[in-house]
């Protein structure tokens, strides 16, 4: 069960969900993440529907981390969908993935993604990136405003 | 509208008979005596049709034609000759400058006014577009004196120096005419026409080619190999015009091979008596054939190389070439040679006749026969030519036709083929594209766990590690790492052997630069001198560029790390005629010995210590040299530095 958080991990690597909560761990944005393990618990989640009816869906997180490579719905399709929702709509979404290949660069930035980061082999490097991140889209960046209407 | 005719004769009865002709015909007729009123007639009025005697009171009738030829609006209206003249000389005069046809006086009203409409019929089925003509001669004077008049004349003109040139030119362009020079250097003029036949797109285009010599054999070898003309480059530039609008005018209009049986004939009669041949001539006349008259056998073969006749009769005892030798040389001619040819002789002399017959004659009359049997004669040739004629077009289209649909068979075959292969290439791109994404994603996943988790170890249980477990964990994320770039790398290099390849102008000394001021940023403690030509511009494709100087410049950078005064230069240089790129440094270079491996993948000269590197920068540059068409090698000398050069030619190569 997701906790809600100012951001919102969408990864099924156990892996990877652990490394990228560790690298945030370092950074003064620890306790702020919840994780989805694929992209349809991240749209329940997001929509308040299934596991999640009861959640108060005006609630959403400051950001998304979005895998691209996901069972059940995968990533592209994730956003398609929270661009297609006019009330989730206006999210910051961050791609957060493997690969730089153009053809996953182009879907994403075509279908509204904020932002695309390569997670890099070097966890150093991984850490320094989630601070770079975490500074950016939680502090400097202004989030859409909670009460503007879909 | 009444189309006009223009009547130039100084005989008032040749002006009436012909006037009252045309006019009865539907013409209406412009009448004149001498060339002064001919061209006052010409400047009132807008003529169709022009007849020209050839001996005016105040002109010479071939130089007013001349003069009408380069009137604007009389460049192409047909023209027919007239004259008394029995020298075979002024006909082919009058031909060569560009006459439409020439009829002797006596003439036949009947069958100057069938000529002249059928020229007419001819002449309106003419384009008017400009034609492009292609000259090809060696010496630059003549092509330009030729532009010029050709150019004077409304003509589009191209020249070429050589055959070679002019064939490519040929293919290229598809000009409406050639004119091309018989002697020169490499591919001759006649081996140039010979080409152009055999050429199934070009095979059409009327070629005239220009003869030094007046040798009559040169002028027959033209026409064997195919030329519609041949021009004497010693004649004046205006003969050259007139040539060329004739064999225009006789391409575009091309007259079906079977004429009517009824149609106006001509005859060819070779006799070096005048007396016989002229009688022979009047006969003939009567009965509507238009008689040319030659006195020799050179003058015959001569006339046969400007004008088209339907059967000649050759006397078989003649000075000079001879009648044998005569109809040898027209037998063996492929232009003339299905000609009817009638041998006419004195001597009843059963030898002499099986003899000629042996050498190509058709027949082979006594010159003591009836003219009526002679005419008989002649018209069962001039028959049987026109049934050969007929059955050889229904054979050439039967054939025509199979060909085409062999041809259309072999390129739809070679389409198939080509689309199979294109398919096939499509769907292993497709595949090492799928394979390239999955090898992005997933390769690199597992590594990420390696080198993160050891890290955690590291920072986690750091005191229950001693040296040595801390030293081996660095030595797993180490090695992590570099097959994490070594995964990077190689996506790269295949990414840029697939990659769209899009030229154009690029500043490479702007990315040269930009790659410098990145690497000093990366490494500001690095003191290093770059020197930079500014402004080298190359049509290229800029990301590729990109990536080769990323290659080049970080080697530069890495080898001159133990250099004392590190030195990095881009610029151009000129060898053999190219323009050459060239980065060079003073680092640690290498041995020649090994120059020839530098460009493979996974070649490295130097160990992992001194110089980390995954082997595959330079074997990426050598790909997308390769695919700009250019070339990469490289100089070096161990400890003095090394020096990568390339050249990327403008617009060829990529054979992807």
């Amino acid at each position: 069960m997701i906790r809600s958080g100012n951001l919102l991990l969408v990864e099924d690597n156990k892996d990877d969900v652990e490394l990228t909560l560790r690298a945030f761990a370092k950074t003064e944005f620890a306790r702020k993440i919840a994780v989805a393990r694929d992209g349809e618990e991240a749209l329940e989640y997001l929509f308040a529907t299934g596991p999640y009816v009861g959640r108060d869906p005006t609630i959403l997180p400051a950001v998304v981390l979005l895998d691209l490579k996901l069972p059940k719905v995968d990533g592209l399709e994730v956003l398609r969908r929270i661009r297609a929702s006019p009330r989730v709509r206006r999210i910051p979404i961050i791609i957060l993935t493997s690969s730089n290949e153009e053809q996953d660069l182009v879907a994403s930035y075509d279908l509204g993604a904020n932002s695309f980061v390569r997670k890099p082999v070097d966890f150093v490097d991984f850490v320094q990136a989630a601070r770079l991140l975490g500074l950016y889209w939680l502090v400097t960046n202004e989030p859409p405003p909670r009460s503007a209407r879909p | 509208m009444t189309p006009n005719v223009l009547i130039v004769d100084d005989s008032l009865t040749v002006r009436m008979d012909l006037a009252d002709a045309f006019e009865a015909a539907g013409f209406h007729s412009l009448p004149c005596a001498t060339a002064t009123q001919a061209r006052a007639a010409l400047a009132a009025n807008v003529v169709s049709l022009a007849i020209l005697d050839v001996l005016l009171p105040d002109a010479d009738g071939v130089e007013l034609m001349m003069e009408l030829r380069a009137h604007p609006a009389m460049a192409s209206v047909p023209i027919v000759m007239l004259s008394t003249e029995a020298e075979i000389k002024h006909r082919i005069r009058g031909l060569q400058t560009g006459a439409d046809d020439y009829v002797g006086k006596p003439y036949e009203t009947s069958y100057v006014v069938s000529r002249a409409r059928e020229l007419l019929r001819d002449h309106q089925r003419l384009p008017t577009q400009t034609a492009t003509v292609l000259v090809i001669d060696d010496s630059r004077t003549f092509c330009e004196q030729l532009r010029r008049a050709f150019e004077q004349a409304g003509y589009g003109v191209m020249t070429a120096s050589s055959g070679e040139q002019g064939l490519r030119m040929a293919s290229s362009h598809r000009p409406m005419a050639i004119v091309v020079d018989g002697v020169m250097p490499g591919i001759d003029g006649a081996t140039v026409i010979r080409t152009i036949r055999l050429d199934a797109a070009l095979r059409g285009t009327p070629c005239v080619l220009l003869t030094a010599s007046d040798d009559r054999e040169a002028e027959l070898r033209a026409l064997d190999a195919g030329a519609d003309a041949f021009v004497r480059k010693e004649q004046d530039l205006q003969v050259v015009l007139a040539r060329l609008a004739a064999v225009l005018r006789s391409a575009k209009t091309e007259r079906p091979d079977a004429d009517t049986l009824l149609g106006p004939k001509r005859v060819l009669a070779v006799d070096d008596s005048a007396t016989y041949v002229n009688e022979l001539a009047a006969a003939l006349r009567g009965d509507g054939y238009d008689v040319i008259i030659a006195q020799s056998g050179e003058e015959a073969i001569e006339m046969l190389a400007v004008q088209q006749v339907d059967c000649v009769l050759l006397d078989l005892v003649m000075p000079g070439l001879g009648g044998k030798e005569t109809c040898r040389r027209i037998k063996t001619s492929p232009v003339v040679r299905d000609i009817p040819l009638i041998m006419v002789t004195a001597v009843e002399d059963r030898a002499a006749m099986i003899e000629g017959l042996g050498i190509g004659a058709d027949d082979f009359i006594s010159k003591s026969s009836e003219f009526e049997v002679l005419k008989a004669r002649v018209r069962a040739q001039i028959r049987r030519k026109q049934f050969e004629d007929e059955h050889r077009r229904i054979r050439e289209e039967l054939l025509r036709s199979e060909l085409d649909a062999a041809e259309a068979r072999a390129a739809r075959q070679v389409a198939e083929a080509k689309a199979a292969l294109t398919d096939e290439l499509e769907r292993k791109n497709k595949e090492l594209e799928a394979f390239s994404y999955s090898v992005s994603h997933d390769l690199r996943a597992p590594l990420r766990s390696i080198d993160g988790f050891s890290q955690a170890v590291l920072e986690d249980h750091f005191e229950n590690l001693d040296e040595m477990g801390r030293d081996y964990l660095q030595r797993v994320r180490a090695a992590a790492q570099r097959m994490g770039q070594l995964i990077d790398d190689l996506l790269l290099l295949s990414r840029v052997s697939r990659a769209g390849l899009h030229r154009r102008p690029v500043n490479i000394s702007n990315i040269a630069r930009t790659v410098v001021d990145e690497l000093r940023r990366k490494d500001p403690q690095r003191s290093i001198e770059f020197v930079l030509q500014e402004d080298v511009i190359i049509n290229a494709d800029e990301g590729l560029l990109r990536v080769v100087f990323d290659n080049i410049l970080e080697n530069a950078w890495k080898f001159t790390r133990k250099t004392p005064t590190p030195h990095i230069e881009f610029g151009v240089i000129e060898r053999d005629a190219h323009t050459v790129l060239f980065v060079r440094d003073n680092g640690a270079g290498f041995n020649m010995a090994y120059a020839n491996k530098l460009f493979g993948p996974f070649q490295r000269l130097h160990s992992e210590d001194d110089f980390p590197g995954t082997g595959i920068g330079l074997a990426t540059v050598h790909r997308i040299v390769d695919r700009h068409g250019g070339r990469v090698w490289a100089e070096g000398e161990v400890g003095r530095g090394a020096t990568v050069f390339f050249t990327i030619p403008f617009e060829t190569g990529d054979p992807k």
